[in-house]
């Protein structure tokens, strides 16, 4: 664009008055954008046909000759209601829905704030250990899940956490991952260290210094693992299937979408409903993505970068 | 008088050159204390540092306790259970039985060669997609910016809704793929339903996540110096010389790092649990993934010790992979140098 700028000022009128020029930069922009038109016709298939089949009735849903858009006349809202109202689904959506959002409330505090006390510790503190113990932090991401998963369903079992929520809050007391501790002490050693010295002059100690200055400067690197840490945990159905093995376990909903899933028929009356549970499951995702466009984005440029 | 004044003088220049010499030592010790002293102020300041060390650690502790707790205790166990056959209640002795078995239990050949092939063909496919999808939304016009967020928003389907999903749009009798097929003109597609065209879908269905791959390029491609595309016009480089001495070095790390993190999670993969047929191993196994193999065996058939010794030789051939990665990384331009 600045390219282009600067040689249409250059170039001047003459530029301008170049017909051919600027047709061809016409259809360029015209082809450009019907391409784009058709992938994104290919790429949103999915979404809008999930969308669509959440807003169709019983008899459209059964209907041997599927259909893509739904009746317009008579778009079935209630699907969502029923979601949450009807017990007859067998999968207490409500409650699912709510086992989720405590987990979630209590992740959203418990990471950010024991993931940026941790990398406190490697970004701005000077220590013998630091070093070793950064480095091990580090060998752990690359550990596959099931190495721990697996014997970890034995303990929990053992110390009585199966079917409860304590596997999926106690462990992010300390630190919710390698990856979210990487990240802020990246994003901590951005920090200016001329901060925290002059606290350290006026006699702040590190916890003083941690509290007031370095946390309230780590804003966008935290709504970043805020959103990580809603996302992922609203989305995990593998935690759940291995940790809650009887029927009356506090369900999350992405737990509950999946027994559906795999249990129903893909034709079955409910399956409607089942859809308006899936489109209800990406509405917030989605709403966070847009607001949040371009701090998603960034996080993912510095863990590519730096990474 | 004289003589003895001479001795005196003598002796007083004698206790002269001592003083002399001891000044000297003096001197030399002072010396020594001077070079000493760097040390000395080290001594004062290791109070603070002291305190330093000491918060460094308290700081550090949580994730220390945490790791202990959730990754070495856990991998201990694995590790010690990998040697027994373990059901989760009874302990029995197996020795390398449960390694030496995983060579020859057929399942495990299908599922790794499945898994081999998944991640062989799922990767560079979306490496290059992605990047093509990149080079289309690559520029500032106003709309572009829709694009981007429509071509991201597939990325954005939790896995079990994309599951759920895929399974009712791939459906032999009700999806509508077939339906598609069908009024082009195609005869019907079987997807899942036969064990022939299982992998094919599940790579298929992947596709659809190359906005994520899209995001990382579009990133590389921001990083990339515009006056090198100018200065590399001016000498004359065409299109292709401009892609493949600028843009592809440049964006070495942005490969780098996505091919060891999607070799990591491809072959740790089980997406397949949710949606395809026979609980996940699909027709015929033909998509039974390693990760699957391994949840069936530690949490259907109960066997722990198996699903353990599993699990580490994944880990085994994971840190293999990532070590080679690393080790050949020598492609990777990090600029600057």
């Amino acid at each position: 664009m600045d390219f282009k700028a600067i040689r249409e000022r250059l170039t001047g009128e003459a530029y301008a008055s170049n017909r051919k020029a600027r047709a061809w930069d016409f259809t360029k922009t015209t082809a450009l954008f019907v391409g784009m038109c058709l992938v994104a016709v290919v790429l949103m298939f999915p979404y809008l046909f999930m969308v669509f089949k959440s807003l169709m009735s019983e008899t459209e849903i059964l209907d041997p000759n599927p259909h893509f858009f739904p009746d317009w006349t008579n778009l079935q809202w209630n699907n969502f209601v029923l979601l949450f109202t009807d017990a007859s689904s067998g999968y207490s959506y409500g409650l699912a829905l709510l086992h989720t959002l405590i987990i979630i409330a209590f992740n959203v505090i418990a990471i950010p704030l024991s993931a940026t006390f941790i990398a406190f510790s490697f970004a701005k503190l000077k220590w013998k250990g630091r070093n070793i113990c950064f480095a091990i932090m580090m060998l752990t991401m690359t550990l596959p899940g099931v190495v721990t998963q697996i014997p970890l369903y034995v303990i929990y079992a053992k110390i009585g956490w199966l079917n409860t929520l304590y596997p999926f809050t106690i462990p992010n007391l300390f630190g919710g991952g390698a990856l979210y501790i990487f990240l802020i002490r990246q994003y901590m050693f951005g920090i200016p260290n001329e901060l925290s010295d002059a606290a350290k002059i006026d006699g702040c100690g590190p916890f003083r210094i941690y509290w007031s200055i370095i946390l309230p400067n780590c804003k966008s690197i935290l709504i970043y693992i805020i959103i990580s840490v809603f996302n992922s945990y609203w989305g995990d159905y593998y935690g759940p299937l291995l940790y809650m093995t009887s029927t009356d376990a506090p369900y999350t909903f992405a737990y509950a979408l999946f027994r559906s899933t795999v249990e129903g028929l893909a034709s079955s009356q409910w399956a409607a409903v089942r859809m308006a549970g899936g489109v209800f499951m990406t509405l917030f995702p989605t709403i966070l993505f847009i607001v949040f466009q371009e701090k998603l984005t960034d996080g993912a440029l510095t863990s590519g970068i730096k990474g | 008088m004289e003589t003895t004044t001479a001795t005196a003088k003598k002796e007083s220049s004698l206790s002269k050159a001592k003083e002399w010499a001891k000044g000297l030592f003096l001197r030399k010790k002072g010396a020594e204390a001077i070079e000493r002293r760097p040390k000395q102020p080290k001594r004062k300041m290791s109070r603070m540092q002291k305190r330093e060390e000491i918060a460094g650690w308290i700081f550090c502790s949580p994730l220390l306790i945490g790791l202990l707790l959730f990754t070495f205790v856990p991998m201990f166990c694995s590790l010690f259970w990998s040697f027994y056959h373990f059901d989760g209640f009874t302990l029995a002795p197996a020795g390398l039985y449960n390694f030496v078995h995983a060579f020859q239990d057929e399942e495990v050949g299908q599922s790794a060669l499945n898994t081999l092939i998944y991640a062989c063909v799922n990767i560079p496919l979306n490496l290059v997609l992605s990047y093509f999808l990149a080079l289309l939304v690559n520029n500032a016009h106003k709309f572009t910016r829709v694009f981007r967020v429509l071509f991201y928003l597939p990325v954005v389907i939790p896995a079990v809704v994309s599951g759920l999903l895929w399974k009712d749009i791939f459906d032999p009798t009700f999806g509508i793929f077939n339906k598609i097929l069908n009024s082009i003109g195609l005869p019907s597609f079987p997807f899942f339903q036969e064990a022939s065209t299982s992998m094919f879908s599940l790579i298929l269905m992947g596709c659809w996540g190359i906005g994520g791959g899209m995001i990382l390029w579009l990133s590389a491609f921001k990083n990339i110096p515009k006056d090198l595309y100018e200065s590399a016009k001016v000498d004359g480089a065409n299109a292709f010389q401009r892609f493949a001495n600028i843009t592809i070095p440049m964006s070495t790390p942005i490969i780098f790092f996505n091919l060891v993190t999607s070799v990591i999670g491809s072959l740790q993969y089980n997406g397949t649990l949710i949606f395809a047929p026979r609980s996940g191993r699909g027709y015929d196994n033909s998509l039974y993934l390693y990760g699957v193999k391994i949840y069936w065996e530690a949490m259907k058939s109960g066997n722990i010790g198996y699903a353990s010794a599993l699990s580490w030789l994944l880990c085994i051939v994971i840190s293999i992979l990532t070590f080679i990665l690393f080790k050949t990384s020598k492609w990777v331009f990090y600029g600057g140098e």
